[in-house]
């Protein structure tokens, strides 16, 4: 048996921390492992060796958002799946962009938190529905440019059809519907600023043959991107 | 909307109606009046060619003051340089005017004082009163340097009296008419604001009358049924009826155009029936969306209606944008297909049964 992915949980709330530790609990597979839970960041940024495989990380710790803290996180080796009550696009995109394998809102933590964190932890996409809103009401200059068939899978899947239904509207299979919704998250990672998880994720999707390294576009440099457009939420503002 | 531009320039009209008057007169008086003096006491100027310069000089003065008036109210740079060089001008006519005929040879005195009133009539009444006073002290001061002639003394008192009499009465005068426009504008205001909410309180009317009517053909006939007893509560096609007719009721009342992301709230709206049914409903919008039109709205809020009667306990409404419009779907636990509006007002319909869960889409093109 493989061994069990390791997790630590960044929340301030306790009553959260315990409703995740409940369903890591509740996984049929046991195939994720609570190692620690902290109410902040201190004790990652201290330890010399990252403590957990994954970090599940609530983006409003006492307050404050932390999403600017990612890039370090994921620079200690840390895979971070973001766990937030906020659902604004500006903020998913910019969790994102700053390395977070996966954003999870807190409605859809029951169904899709485990997951998220088993496919951050082998570097795999797992794109959520409040991601795939956020990727569809993307209108930063410098997106990726996605495929009309990408777009409809995104869209079917936000307006919240199963994979298996959204295979059968668009007369493909549940495979393919994966495969397009994973190279539009692939496309994603390729653009903005530089994180090794990013990396880590565009290399496992050409592994996977998600995508092939011709569609992946050159890295555009976001900052000149804002510069020509400046618009709110997005980083190095 | 009501902007303040039409009755702003109404008052404006007005003043600029006193300006001209005003410039009117001073041009009046300096041709006829000055320059009638002037030619006809040619002969006993000691130099003709100086006082006749002098009468240049200040009808050049009241051209530029004419200029400043015109263009607005003048600066007190402007207003002042004019007014200096009239009286410059003047007390130099006067000092070359012979000593003793004052009264009978000096035609520069009235001018300049209407000049004054021309340039400082809409400044601070005191800097008018200064001006004037400046005036009399420079034309006493050249008839004491000629001696304080008696006759002169006489006639300058004379002069004082009516002149400047008439320039005060006539600065007051167009202030007082200036406030009067500024009071009549301000009223006719009052009375187009009255007259947009009258318009505005007839157009929420006939709104309101013809969601009744929509009422009378689907809603009245449910009550009446229910009232004689021929629909039966017990009935669930009449349940379902009586929760058509709320949402519908709700929607109605959310209908207007004024609350900006109107379908969102008609939705709100619809949901809100279905929630208080025990439904869970979540309704999630991604992108800016454009303004879809009131008859499309109503195609797609149906279409919410028809899916949240029929959903059982949970259901997911998304407004997203797409190339040419909107898709707004609906995936609720309904059990079986939904008879959904037909397809109108630029809406297509699209619906999905999978299991128990059924997915619909109402897609409005802008083309």
């Amino acid at each position: 048996m493989e061994q069990p992915v390791t997790v630590a949980i960044i929340e301030d709330h306790p009553v959260v921390t315990e409703g995740v530790a409940s369903w890591i609990a509740a996984d049929p597979g046991q195939r994720v492992r609570l190692v620690q839970a902290a109410r902040d960041l201190s004790g990652l940024h201290t330890a010399s060796q990252p403590a957990a495989d994954v970090v599940i990380l609530d983006l409003e710790l006492s307050g404050e958002l932390v999403t600017t803290q990612i890039p370090e996180l994921v620079a200690a080796g840390y895979r971070v799946v973001a766990f937030s009550g906020h659902s604004d696009p500006a903020i998913v995109m910019e969790t994102l962009d700053n390395g977070a394998h996966a954003y999870v809102s807190k409605e859809e933590g029951r169904d899709h938190l485990v997951e998220a964190v088993l496919a951050a932890a082998t570097d795999r996409p797992y794109v959520t529905r409040s991601q795939a809103k956020a990727m569809l009401a993307d209108q930063r200059p410098a997106r990726p440019a996605l495929s009309q068939q990408e777009l409809q899978a995104l869209l079917l899947w936000f307006q919240g059809m199963s994979k298996a239904s959204v295979a059968r509207r668009m007369s493909i299979s549940e495979n393919t519907v994966r495969q397009y919704i994973s190279r539009a998250r692939a496309k994603y990672a390729a653009t903005g600023r530089t994180a090794p998880s990013k990396d880590a994720l565009l290399a496992r999707a050409i592994e996977d043959g998600v995508i092939k390294p011709g569609e992946i576009m050159p890295y555009t440099s976001f900052a000149r991107a804002v510069a020509d457009h400046p618009s709110p939420g997005v980083p190095g503002q | 909307m009501t902007t303040p531009q039409p009755t702003a320039l109404m008052s404006g009209r007005y003043q600029r109606a006193f300006t001209l008057a005003v410039l009117f007169l001073v041009v009046v008086w300096h041709l006829g009046g000055a320059g009638g003096q002037l030619l006809h006491s040619r002969p006993d100027y000691g130099s003709f060619a100086f006082q006749a310069i002098m009468w240049l000089v200040m009808a050049l003065a009241i051209t530029a003051g004419a200029l400043l008036v015109l263009r607005g109210a003048p600066g007190w740079r402007g207003a002042w340089a004019v007014a200096v060089v009239a009286l410059a001008a003047s007390t130099a006519s006067a000092a070359a005017s012979p000593a003793g005929q004052m009264l009978a040879v000096n035609w520069s005195w009235g001018s300049a004082g209407w000049i004054g009133v021309l340039v400082l009539l809409r400044r601070r009444f005191s800097e008018l009163a200064w001006f004037l006073a400046a005036e009399a002290l420079a034309t006493l001061g050249v008839q004491a340097w000629d001696g304080l002639n008696r006759t002169d003394l006489a006639g300058f008192l004379g002069v004082l009296a009516w002149s400047t009499g008439a320039q005060v009465a006539v600065a007051a005068g167009v202030r007082a008419l200036d406030l009067a426009a500024g009071h009549a504008s301000e009223a006719a205001r009052s009375e187009a604001g009255a007259r947009e909410r009258v318009a505005t309180a007839e157009l929420i009317r006939a709104a309101r009358h013809a969601r009744w009517l929509v009422l009378q053909e689907s809603a009245a006939p449910l009550v009446a049924e229910l009232a004689a007893g021929t629909a039966d509560p017990g009935d669930p096609r009449v349940r379902v009826r009586c929760a058509v007719q709320a949402a519908q009721l709700r929607r109605l009342l959310a209908e207007s155009d004024e609350v900006p992301g109107s379908l969102v709230h008609e939705l709100h709206a619809s949901a809100d029936v279905a929630e208080r049914r025990g439904v869970a409903v979540e309704i999630e919008t991604a992108g800016p969306l454009p303004p879809v039109p009131s008859q499309a709205r109503r195609v797609i809020t149906d279409a919410a209606i028809a899916v949240l009667t029929a959903a059982r306990s949970q259901a997911r409404i998304t407004l997203a944008v797409v190339a040419a419009g909107i898709a707004v779907s609906f995936v609720a636990d309904t059990g079986a297909v939904v008879a959904l509006p037909a397809a109108d007002a630029g809406v297509a319909m699209e619906q999905q049964q999978d299991g128990h869960i059924l997915w619909a889409e109402a897609r409005w093109n802008s083309r």
